[in-house]
């Protein structure tokens, strides 16, 4: 039971990890501007 | 059941790899952490997913990824050279069956650490590959940490997700990984953007650095605890409120010690107690007999030179009746011991020449995430950037299993490989992008015509 319970859940984390993965185009490259992101910033949004 | 989940799931990564080629190398991560082809008990056995995982990596950077970007940093040489050492010491083995059978698979961590980095191309990448080293790791630790709750720990006894001591899946390497997955946690969970700090990231985050707690304690590896001993004290060094946060770690442990297990307690009281104890007196004559050894072997074994060794010993064992002291000695005859230690395990197999280079490939990483701390550290808010964390958090993770690597024979781990391949990542990835506007001066103005932005 406990190893089906962690299985479904790190799995579908990695899962859901890789599905977000699909729509962000700054995965391949960073030259083009993303929208609300500054991440090469070094100050970034942590700035705030 | 089981195996079909696994397999859906492996095809599902497969599948979304055609879109974005990466996610290939984040599947080969994730099969060699979990290994799915274990967990499983039927056909999935018999598919060579790791293979597979790592065919699809390599063609899928070679013909569908950019290159632009990739750089070879001398760190990568370096785990290429030992390789390339190891290849040798394996063909001149003492034992050249069991060389053969180690070699299989410390290749495949090597290489894949070398190749990890090319791939490492954007912060995003970086961030992937970190969040899904984590939740693999998290697939056994969290599983440890609920059976360890739910009362079904011991040294040896208990079971993670595969019953079997491989890979991972031994206590004292799983707790020494699992330690050293805590400053990446952390890391993820301030400066994730696939999972964006929230109260549900901070809130798995925390329940997942406990579960990482927790396996020590599971499996009584006494590896764990000296591993959380370092890690805590470490990472004062880059905390805010150093006594806030000093405060806070001696009441969660005083806190902690009556909810420890007895078995547990006992165990840990060995640690300075080592004459009457078996395990760390075989510890001591092994690195010692590896110096001779070395000494009469001084290019190395090859891999399981251990096997060599043989020796006799005393244990000593001291009991107190009716106010008088006994001593008891015990002699005791071992074979074949391993070495139970990354460090002995280097220079008994590789030779000083081997270990000198394994050295310098991690003193090196750390010195490099070093560097990145101090020139991030200068600038205004600094501190708080992604690259200063996670320089931080991977020097961090690096040391901790370094610490653990000392009482553990586990100097070819894909994990610690992995954490080397993130480390050349982050490096080279902030050598590129910290080099642009020096470079960009050079440029004479109107040569560069601007891109159109790609849909």
């Amino acid at each position: 039971m406990i190893d089906y319970f962690t299985i479904a859940l790190t799995h579908g984390l990695i899962a859901l990890a890789a599905f977000r993965l699909l729509w962000r185009d700054n995965l391949d490259r960073e030259d083009l501007p993303v929208p609300g992101e500054a991440e090469q910033s070094p100050k970034g949004p942590e700035g705030r | 059941m089981l195996d079909l989940a696994l397999i859906g799931f492996f095809g599902l990564l497969l599948l979304m790899g055609l879109k974005r080629p990466f996610i290939w190398v984040l599947l080969y991560i994730y099969v060699d952490i979990v290994a799915p082809q274990k967990v499983g008990w039927g056909i999935i056995q018999s598919l060579p997913l790791s293979l597979m995982a790592f065919a699809a990596a390599f063609c899928g950077w070679l013909l569908l990824d950019s290159k632009q970007g990739s750089r070879f940093t001398f760190r990568q040489g370096l785990i290429l050279l030992l390789l390339a050492y190891c290849a040798m010491t394996t063909l001149m083995a003492q034992f050249p069956e069991a060389a053969q059978v180690k070699w299989d698979w410390v290749w495949k961590a090597m290489i894949f650490a070398a190749f990890l980095p090319l791939t490492l191309r954007t912060k995003l990448r970086l961030e992937a590959a970190a969040l899904v080293m984590a939740l693999a790791v998290g697939a056994i630790v969290i599983n440890g940490a609920m059976k360890t709750v739910l009362g079904g720990g011991g040294y040896g006894t208990l079971s993670l997700l595969v019953d079997e001591n491989a890979g991972l899946y031994e206590g004292s390497i799983i707790s020494t990984a699992a330690i050293a997955t805590i400053p990446l946690i952390l890391w993820l969970a301030r400066h994730g953007t696939i999972f964006k700090p929230e109260w549900k990231v901070w809130t798995f985050a925390g329940a997942f650095v406990f579960a990482c707690l927790l396996i020590p304690i599971g499996t009584s590896a006494r590896t764990g605890l000296v591993c959380i001993a370092f890690l805590g004290a470490f990472m004062l060094r880059s905390v805010k409120y150093k006594f806030v946060y000093a405060g806070f770690a001696g009441l969660a442990l005083i806190a902690a010690i009556p909810f420890l297990p007895q078995s547990y307690l006992d165990r840990m009281g060995t640690i300075t107690n080592h004459q009457s104890d078996q395990s760390a007196s075989t510890r001591l004559a092994v690195w010692s007999w590896t110096l001779d050894y070395a000494a009469r072997n001084p290019l190395g074994g090859g891999f399981d030179a251990y096997r060599a060794n043989s020796f006799t010993y005393h244990t000593i064992e001291t009991t107190e009746v009716g106010g008088n002291v006994m001593r008891d000695y015990t002699e005791v005859t071992e074979e074949a011991r391993a070495y139970h230690s990354s460090y002995f395990e280097m220079l008994g197999e590789q030779g000083w020449p081997g270990l000198i280079i394994f050295l310098w490939l991690h003193a090196l990483g750390a010195w490099q995430m070093e560097r990145i701390r101090w020139r991030f550290a200068k600038r205004e808010n600094g501190r708080k950037s992604w690259q200063y964390g996670m320089a931080t958090a991977l020097q961090q993770a690096q040391l901790t299993y370094l610490v653990g690597a000392a009482f553990v024979g586990i100097a070819y781990q894909p994990f610690i490989f992995m954490l080397v391949g993130l480390q050349c990542g982050l490096w080279s990835y902030i050598q590129r992008v910290e080099a642009k506007p020096a470079k960009a001066r050079f440029t004479r103005p109107g040569s560069e015509v601007p891109k159109p932005a790609e849909a």
